[in-house]
């Protein structure tokens, strides 16, 4: 028995480079020994991937892409189809934390310099992955067509006919109607089940194929390739496989508890996962007392809101999704991670994380003068971060690097 | 090791930053509050396993709203189920339509002109604890009082204009906004007084008081009716609610083994490499 199932493997290895894929990239793919909580996101952002690709295709069996079903087909979801409540909280409760784990991904890439040489793809590839999840988020949360999803395409898709000349024509050709109505649900339900997830899952193996290529960072900016035991692998490296697996499982048991604790006590997560208003069916007649995106979104929203004209808005939002692009030119420091950056980047990064986290939750909030007042200046840190970081980065005086981990 | 160093180290930073959602969500929450002219709302606490209370809840939706107000999402054989009542009885007293079927969808009982009725088309109730909310629909139903400047001689507090006659009125009996003179309050938070010692009474209007003997329930019973009926309305919103509750601690405390177990299991890998 055993010997005809060793002549299967052979059989298939001969064929299929399964040996070679795994060592070179599990049981022989070296990582840096040490790093901390923070190198643990990516890992839970493949998991809440695969999360929301299978309940994707579950609840696309009883889900009805029509005008007059969508929303009463999500009930039917919620009530009828048996655990279709666990599936569709799942997905919900998923979509929030997929974009709160990628948040901290990036926010980790910040802190530690993971776009510096020769990392600039995989960041590159990242920041795609991001501006995809947005366009898929944004695309989900019509599909339910309740009163948010409407109004929250309103707005989305009135943005495209703020770029002079073609904007009335693109938006119109985005909507596929004169106004939303059940030819952009199932336009963007097309889009959300099958054209962003392969674009997403092309853009993930980019992502992990480029970095394994150059091999991860760890917390103290050490280049680990610099010194090498007698078979070339890096003195300060364990095997991917089964050390650092063992580590994200633990981490994806902590993660699950928390997303358990979400999905089965607070599926609304108090409104910001789940707004209220969108459970009342879409309704082009009335506009809910206050439009607000989810939080996810919250914090272009409070820059697209803060500049007075719609173009300018728009472009204000566009820039500070695209500035992510450029990071890896636009530090010039000589170290990676903040530990050994000056105390100008410290200040910076501190700067950055509050005034991301400000505009996040005006974006949630009504309009007042003092809030007006406050995105404006929150924008201006944001983007103040980027734009001086050549400066600071460049003049500051760094610490000494350790030449191991 | 190093994930809980780390964790701990930062409790601090998390906390903090927990502390930070925490209060902006207290902010929005308190702004303009949702019960308009009311004040806060007043606080539902829903209690999904008191069969009981949800029965009677049943009932009076069934009774008084149910002629208005469809549950088009939900099916009358599951709410049978749920509620534990036997088939044969739910149906004996609460269904009038006798053609209706245990899985048919609890459709409404107006006919299509009705809109017309009321200037606006009663809504679906069906989801309304999950759109307004539980403190809403609470507060709501027990804020209406006599004005005889509108249609059916009642306003709302909660919902000022409502289109919605007061159904109920015969129950709770005739409301009315009253003028109270009540102890001025320093801005301390204590009662002020004047220099001999008595508080000092200010007149404040628009407390909701009922007329003695109006109504055929007292304040307490038609308190609880309302609460009965605002606890159905959240089951139905989401009828499985209680199951998930009760579902959430095995999944939470399976996910915790699993933690618990696995992180065993790295601690000894660990020692691999680490001296």
């Amino acid at each position: 028995m055993s010997e005809m199932a060793g002549k299967l493997f052979s059989w298939l290895n001969n064929r299929l480079p399964i040996v070679n894929t795994f060592e070179r990239h599990l049981s022989k793919h070296p990582v840096p020994s040490k790093v901390n909580f923070w190198y643990l996101f990516g890992a839970l952002a493949a998991v809440t991937l695969i999360i929301q690709i299978v309940t994707g295709i579950w609840l696309i069996m009883p889900y009805s892409n029509t005008e007059e079903q969508a929303f009463s087909s999500i009930e039917y979801i919620m009530r009828d189809v048996d655990y279709g409540w666990v599936i569709r909280y799942m997905h919900t409760t998923g979509a929030s934390l997929f974009f709160a784990v990628v948040y901290l991904h990036m926010f980790r890439g910040l802190l530690y310099g993971s776009y510096q040489k020769p990392k600039e793809l995989v960041w590159i590839f990242g920041c795609t992955i991001y501006l995809a999840m947005m366009a898929e988020g944004f695309l989900g949360y019509v599909l339910p067509y309740g009163q948010m999803s409407y109004w929250g395409a309103q707005v989305i898709i009135s943005l495209f006919g703020a770029i002079p000349y073609v904007g009335e024509s693109l938006e119109l050709w985005v909507r596929g109607d004169y106004y939303i109505s059940g030819i952009t649900v199932s336009r963007f339900f097309a889009l959300h089940v099958v054209a962003l997830p392969l674009i997403l899952i092309a853009l993930v193996f980019l992502h992990l194929v480029a970095l394994h290529e150059v091999g991860a960072g760890n917390p103290e900016g050490v280049d680990i390739e610099a010194h090498l035991d007698e078979d070339g692998v890096p003195l300060d490296s364990v095997p991917f496989f089964p050390y650092k697996v063992l580590n994200g499982l633990v981490a994806i048991g902590v993660f699950m508890t928390v997303f358990a604790i979400i999905m089965f006590f607070f599926p609304e997560g108090g409104g910001y996962f789940i707004e209220m208003a969108n459970f009342q069916e879409a309704n082009p007649l009335v506009t809910p007392d206050h439009i607000a995106p989810v939080w996810y979104y919250a914090p272009f929203y409070t820059m697209l809101r803060a500049i007075p004209d719609p173009l300018g808005g728009l472009i204000v939002m566009a820039a500070a999704v695209a500035i992510f692009f450029i990071v890896p030119w636009l530090d010039r420091s000589k170290v990676a991670s903040i530990r050994y950056k000056g105390i100008y980047s410290k200040i910076a990064i501190t700067l950055f994380g509050v005034s991301f986290l400000t505009l996040g939750y005006l974006g949630t909030v009504g309009v007042t003068e003092i809030r007006k007042i406050m995105s404006i200046i929150c924008t201006i840190i944001y983007f103040a971060y980027f734009l001086l970081m050549p400066i600071y980065t460049k003049y500051e005086k760094t610490k000494e690097v350790p030449t191991r981990l | 090791m190093i994930l809980y160093r780390n964790i701990l180290k930062n409790i601090p930073k998390i906390s903090l930053l927990l502390l930070f959602i925490f209060t902006s969500h207290e902010i929005v929450s308190a702004e303009g509050g949702p019960c308009k002219d009311y004040g806060d709302c007043d606080e539902f606490k829903y209690s999904l396993n008191d069969i009981d209370s949800l029965q009677r809840g049943a009932s009076t939706y069934i009774n008084y709203c149910y002629g208005c107000h469809s549950l088009q999402y939900s099916r009358w054989g599951r709410v049978a189920q749920d509620l534990e009542i036997p088939e044969d009885i739910f149906f004996e007293n609460l269904v009038f339509d006798k053609s209706i079927k245990s899985g048919d969808l609890m459709m409404g009982a107006m006919p299509e002109e009705s809109g017309t009725w009321f200037g606006v088309e009663p809504p679906d109730l069906t989801l309304v604890a999950r759109y307004k909310g539980d403190d809403w629909i609470y507060s709501y139903l027990r804020a209406y009082y006599e004005d005889s400047s509108k249609q059916y001689g009642v306003n709302n507090l909660v919902y000022p204009g409502t289109a919605m006659p007061n159904v109920l009125l015969s129950l709770q009996g005739n409301q009315r906004l009253v003028c109270k003179d009540i102890p001025l309050i320093a801005k301390n938070g204590g009662e002020k007084r004047d220099n001999d010692g008595n508080t000092i009474m200010i007149e404040k209007c628009g407390f909701l008081q009922v007329q003695d003997g109006t109504g055929s329930l007292s304040k307490e019973e038609f308190d609880e009716l309302i609460y009965d009926l605002t606890n159905f309305l959240v089951y139905v919103g989401e009828p499985i609610k209680a199951t998930r509750e009760r579902i959430g601690w095995y999944v939470v405390f399976y996910f915790l083994i699993f933690t618990a177990l696995s992180s065993l299991l790295y601690r000894e890998f660990k020692k691999d490499y680490k001296k």
